[in-house]
């Protein structure tokens, strides 16, 4: 018994060393390592910035570690106060509360840690990078589609339209909505119905499309605010008999669920964020970061989109423009939803 | 100098028999009477509440937690209780999912003939509440763990393993045999409505009219009399988690079938809206008193004030500060109803 305790300690402690071995040969190749802070796990789109961001950040010598904050401001205030200690080369914060992070990035920067805003924009605190897509300006992008829909049905923007939205907790659909609706202020023949989808989970989402559907059979059109709520509504639309296309639906984000929404036809339009290329433009400006060197303002090339950067009060920010997803392109190779990330690796602006 | 009787002017002896057992009738189904008026309020003063595709969207919409409060209640009267039911649900949902979507992170295994999807589907989801139930009921009956650690570890590693196994992401594209429970309708009412009814129908018989039903109960009430009295405690106590795990993951497969896919975050927040109906519908939570009647009654309660509130707009913050409400207004209501059977009845 005694040997075969000891044969058991001597396997896991080789096993420890030579795991050792090859992690300390591998962070030697690397310029240092960057902690990702995302807010959940539970939404597509943020575990796919995870792999889009450990690839685009390894093409430019970074190692990611990447923190779940399950949606959690404390959690994530918490990863704050552990990642310090840590010293890593920058952090990537994608805040679950826009304000909340505020005094995080203070301690992180007063610390010496560079930190770089992704997807969620922060504007009440200096940072040292931010790569957005804009919510906001998602909500004018949805306005624009949802315009188009509903003048080829009626000849003029009319008619109603049913908005969920995500859970009202989080400030990136409150966003969207804002966007949206001072956009669609300027259609008022139009009758914007909203409803948020607590917790962003799809019954809830389901369930507001049926009860709307059925006190407002009227209703022409549906945007929700996330790709996985519209497959709820699809599957409500379905089940009451209806075809694809008698009552439009338009989605955000642009997960690979709502494109197959797009191919089946239940879906008109998917206002895309950008992510891979959100995750490519934190790449190409590590080094800068990393190394507080200066960040020029102009238009750079980010993975084939044309992206603008500025030295607003809260640092450098480069916008990534949101792309309309219809049937016609729903098939491009650049939209994150069809899961073919660049092969062409990042390369650092010089 | 006058004195106060010590005895209630209406005691039990004073009351006629059929005034009392009018009386006792009130108070056993007061969340029904309760329900009623609801309705009847919502009705009168929401437009467009009054039609029957609302009533049948309220029963509809309670299906989920419905079903998933039938198991909190089976292990609530056994004197434990399954907070891991949600994360069974959502676990459930995705397995069968990810082994039958062709969108997403869907695998896409293909059963021919068609049919055989649902079964088959039906009995992996049925079989995933089952192993985590075993698993609740093992470490709560063998090694004496505390039901309420052992299913909160359950219910946080189950969620997990659901974001673990998906990575994250979405998965769609069920078969249609699948999606029958969602599609299809007798009787003009929707099957998951019916699914909703028969399972209070079977288990309200199950806890009424058999030796487990009555053996579960005593053993909420007094564990160890009813060990004394030769009723094999932990047998049954097991049955109730596997039970309570099995419904779990039945929801699951109804909830596959109504979203059509399953998302990471599939049915989250329906625990503590299960615990309220359960709460709501006099299940107590000391164990050994319940019916599923008060459940069944608690479940469309809270559904129905969910879908007056979509149907007139009315923010939702509202919504969890009147389930909060209520579930408070319950336990109120539950006190005063003991007090008001001992003083009368």
């Amino acid at each position: 018994m005694k040997t075969l305790l000891r044969s058991i300690t001597g396997a896991i402690l080789a096993i420890a060393l030579a795991a050792t071995a090859v992690t300390a040969a591998a962070a030697a190749d690397m310029k240092g390592k960057i902690y990702y802070l995302v807010p959940t796990l539970l939404d597509e789109f943020q575990t796919g910035s995870i792999d889009a961001i450990t690839k685009f950040m390894g093409d430019v010598g970074y190692e990611v570690v990447a923190l779940d904050g399950q949606n959690r401001t404390d959690l994530q205030l918490s990863q704050i106060d552990d990642v310090i200690n840590l010293k890593p080369s920058a952090v990537i914060l994608a805040a679950v509360d826009f304000d909340a992070a505020k005094t995080g990035i203070e301690k992180m920067r007063a610390a010496g840690i560079p930190v770089m805003i992704f997807d969620r924009q922060i504007t009440s605190t200096p940072s040292d990078f931010t790569s957005v897509a804009g919510t906001v300006e998602i909500g004018h992008v949805a306005a624009e589609q949802i315009t188009r829909l509903l003048t080829e049905k009626y000849g003029s923007a009319k008619g109603k339209v049913l908005q969920i939205l995500g859970d009202p907790g989080d400030p990136y659909t409150l966003e969207i909505q804002q966007g949206f609706e001072e956009k669609m202020a300027a259609n008022p023949d139009v009758t914007i119905i909203t409803h948020p989808a607590m917790q962003w989970e799809a019954t809830n989402a389901g369930n507001i499309a049926q009860d709307q559907l059925l006190t407002n059979p009227d209703i022409d059109l549906i945007f929700v605010h996330a790709a996985h709520l519209a497959v709820a509504v699809a599957a409500v639309l379905e089940a009451q008999g209806k075809k694809p296309g008698d009552v439009m639906l338009v989605s955000s984000n642009g997960a690979p669920v709502g494109l197959d929404l797009i191919r089946k036809g239940w879906e008109q339009v998917e206002v895309e964020q950008p992510m891979y290329a959100q995750a490519a433009a934190l790449a190409m400006f590590a080094d800068k970061v990393v190394n507080k060197e200066k960040i020029e303002p102009g238009t750079y090339d980010v993975t084939g989109l044309e992206s603008v950067l500025t030295i607003e009060d809260w640092g450098p920010n480069i916008k990534i423009p949101g792309a309309a997803i219809t049937k016609d392109n729903v098939d491009d190779p650049k939209f994150w939803g069809n899961l073919k990330p660049p092969s062409e690796p990042v390369m650092s602006v010089k | 100098m006058t004195t106060q009787s010590a005895t209630a002017p209406h005691s039990t002896s004073e009351m006629p028999p059929r005034r009392r057992a009018a009386f006792e009738f009130v108070l056993d189904n007061l969340v029904w009477f309760v329900l009623a008026i609801v309705l009847a309020v919502f009705s009168l003063t929401i437009p467009d509440f009054l039609q029957i595709g609302i009533f049948l969207n309220i029963l509809q919409n309670s299906t989920f937690i419905g079903i998933i409060a039938v198991g909190l209640s089976l292990t609530l009267i056994a004197g434990h209780m399954d907070l891991s039911i949600e994360s069974v649900m959502a676990l459930a949902a995705m397995v069968i999912a990810l082994m039958f979507g062709t969108g997403g992170a869907g695998g896409g295994i293909v059963l021919e003939p068609g049919w055989l999807y649902f079964p088959v589907s039906l009995l992996i989801a049925l079989a995933v509440g089952a192993i985590v139930g075993t698993v609740n009921g093992t470490l709560v009956v063998r090694l004496g763990i505390n039901a309420f650690i052992v299913t909160l570890a359950s219910y946080i590693w189950a969620r997990g393993l659901v974001v673990a196994l998906s990575g994250g992401r979405s998965v769609y594209g069920l078969p249609d045999a699948m999606r029958v429970m969602a599609v299809d309708q007798i009787l003009g009412i929707p099957l998951l409505a019916w699914m909703l009814i028969l399972v209070y129908i079977v288990f309200a018989f199950i806890l009424a009219k058999t030796p487990f039903g009555r053996h579960l109960t005593m053993i909420g009430g007094n564990e160890t009399a009813t060990y004394r009295a030769g009723i094999r405690v932990g047998a049954i106590v097991m049955a109730s988690f596997i039970l309570s795990g099995m419904l779990a993951g039945f929801a699951g497969w109804l909830l596959a079938s109504r979203t059509a896919g399953a998302t990471a975050n599939l049915g989250i927040g329906m625990l503590f809206q299960a615990f309220a109906a359960v709460v709501i519908g006099g299940v107590s939570l000391k164990g050994g008193s319940g019916r599923l009647s008060g459940v069944f009654a608690g479940v469309l309660l809270l559904s129905s004030i969910q879908t007056a509130i979509n149907v007139m707009g009315m923010p939702p913050h509202y919504t969890q500060m009147i389930q909060g409400g209520l579930v408070l207004a319950a336990v109120l209501l539950d006190t005063m109803k003991n007090t008001v059977r001992r003083y009368y009845l």
